[in-house]
């Protein structure tokens, strides 16, 4: 916004380069938070980073989700001084499975799938990619499967509330003008939650978030952004 | 109320995929994933091996503990303890032990049956998909 006289879409390209490298830098910061985490079996984490991966995903596509997590990995491991260790593969496999399975279900199921069923496929791939890549690689033994069913009730409900967190920071996200672009092209909550309200009163004063949104910045077309 | 609103953030699409995807977790809870039925039953009273045996012949015995004789079954595939002069019967609470693996212990007459070994041609196999 401090350049005034550039091409929109040129305006656009630098500014989804900038979220990302800024979804990357949190990625990473969530990344060495849970490593830092205790937790009681190694493979036993929420992957809070993929909150931003799916935030990525759902605001600039798949190929932005697949940046988020290939960089969030191989920066985190870097950081935290496991890159090309044991676990870093198994890091690396869990990710790429869940990426591959949240852009599969997003380019299927676009108009009806939203975050939390992306980010719940997301997690289980996760937890199968890292068990798989483990067998593989690591243990070789058939007790490691009977960690399965635990290892993926942990990656379902890790899963939800990943899903949660990142539709709440879409819906907040999309409040802010940078943003008003690509607010027609994904379908999310705070629309669904608007088309249903005249059906169901139940949530109270969560409806107004729109119309708080639309009000505080009125250019809602192609020229936000630019003065 | 505010588990309600988190509800409301869900797709009706959303909703029947983790319904399925639960299900799924659920049916995995139940699978015996990589363990094949087992072959032999060793039964070690005091920390010695005292009997072992085939689980494919059905047979009923005895094991002498402290406490007097433990009887137990092999029949089906599985070993069972059928009667035990412990305090608590927990052992025979134990239920079938089948699967390369498994393992009944009745602490207070101290013997342990494990199952060992894989029997031939043993069942399904997630691996093997």
């Amino acid at each position: 916004m401090t350049c005034s006289a550039v091409d929109p879409r040129e305006l656009e390209r630098v500014r989804q380069r900038v979220f990302l490298a800024l979804f990357i830098a949190l990625a990473v910061a969530l990344h060495a938070v849970e490593y830092l985490l205790p937790s009681p079996l190694p493979w036993f984490r929420f992957g809070l980073a993929n909150i931003l991966s799916l935030t990525a995903l759902f605001l600039y596509g798949p190929r932005a989700a697949w940046a988020v997590t290939l960089s969030r990995i191989l920066i985190g491991s870097l950081l935290l001084g496991t890159l090309f260790a044991p676990g870093f593969l198994l890091s690396l496999s869990g990710g790429v499975l869940a990426t591959l399975l949240m852009t599969g279900a997003y380019r299927l199921f676009r108009p009806h799938i939203g975050p939390v069923g992306v980010s719940v496929l997301g997690a289980l791939g996760h937890a199968g990619g890292q068990l798989l890549i483990a067998w593989l690689l690591i243990v070789r033994h058939p007790s490691l499967w009977l960690m399965l069913p635990l290892f993926l009730l942990f990656a379902l409900i890790s899963g939800v509330i990943n899903g949660l967190a990142a539709d709440l920071l879409l819906e907040f996200l999309l409040q802010h003008p940078a943003f008003a672009r690509l607010k027609n092209s994904c379908r999310l909550s705070t629309e669904r939650r608007a088309e249903r309200a005249p059906r169901s009163d139940l949530s109270g004063g969560s409806h107004k978030m729109p119309a708080r949104k639309c009000a505080g910045f009125p250019p809602d077309n192609e020229e936000t952004g630019l003065p | 109320m505010a588990l309600a609103a988190l509800w409301q953030r869900l797709t009706r699409f959303d909703r029947y995929l983790l319904l399925a995807l639960a299900l799924l977790v659920g049916v995995s809870f139940l699978l015996p994933f990589g363990r094949r039925p087992g072959a032999r039953v060793v039964i070690a009273a005091d920390n010695r091996t005292v009997f072992s045996a085939p689980l494919d012949e059905a047979r009923r015995f005895a094991i002498a503990g402290p406490l007097g004789p433990t009887r137990l079954e092999i029949a089906d595939g599985a070993v069972r303890v059928l009667d035990s002069p412990c305090p608590h019967k927990v052992c025979i609470g134990l239920g079938d032990a089948r699967r390369s693996g498994d393992l009944l212990a009745c602490v207070p007459n101290r013997i342990v049956v494990r199952v060992e070994g894989e029997a031939q041609g043993a069942d399904y196999d997630l691996l093997s998909r």
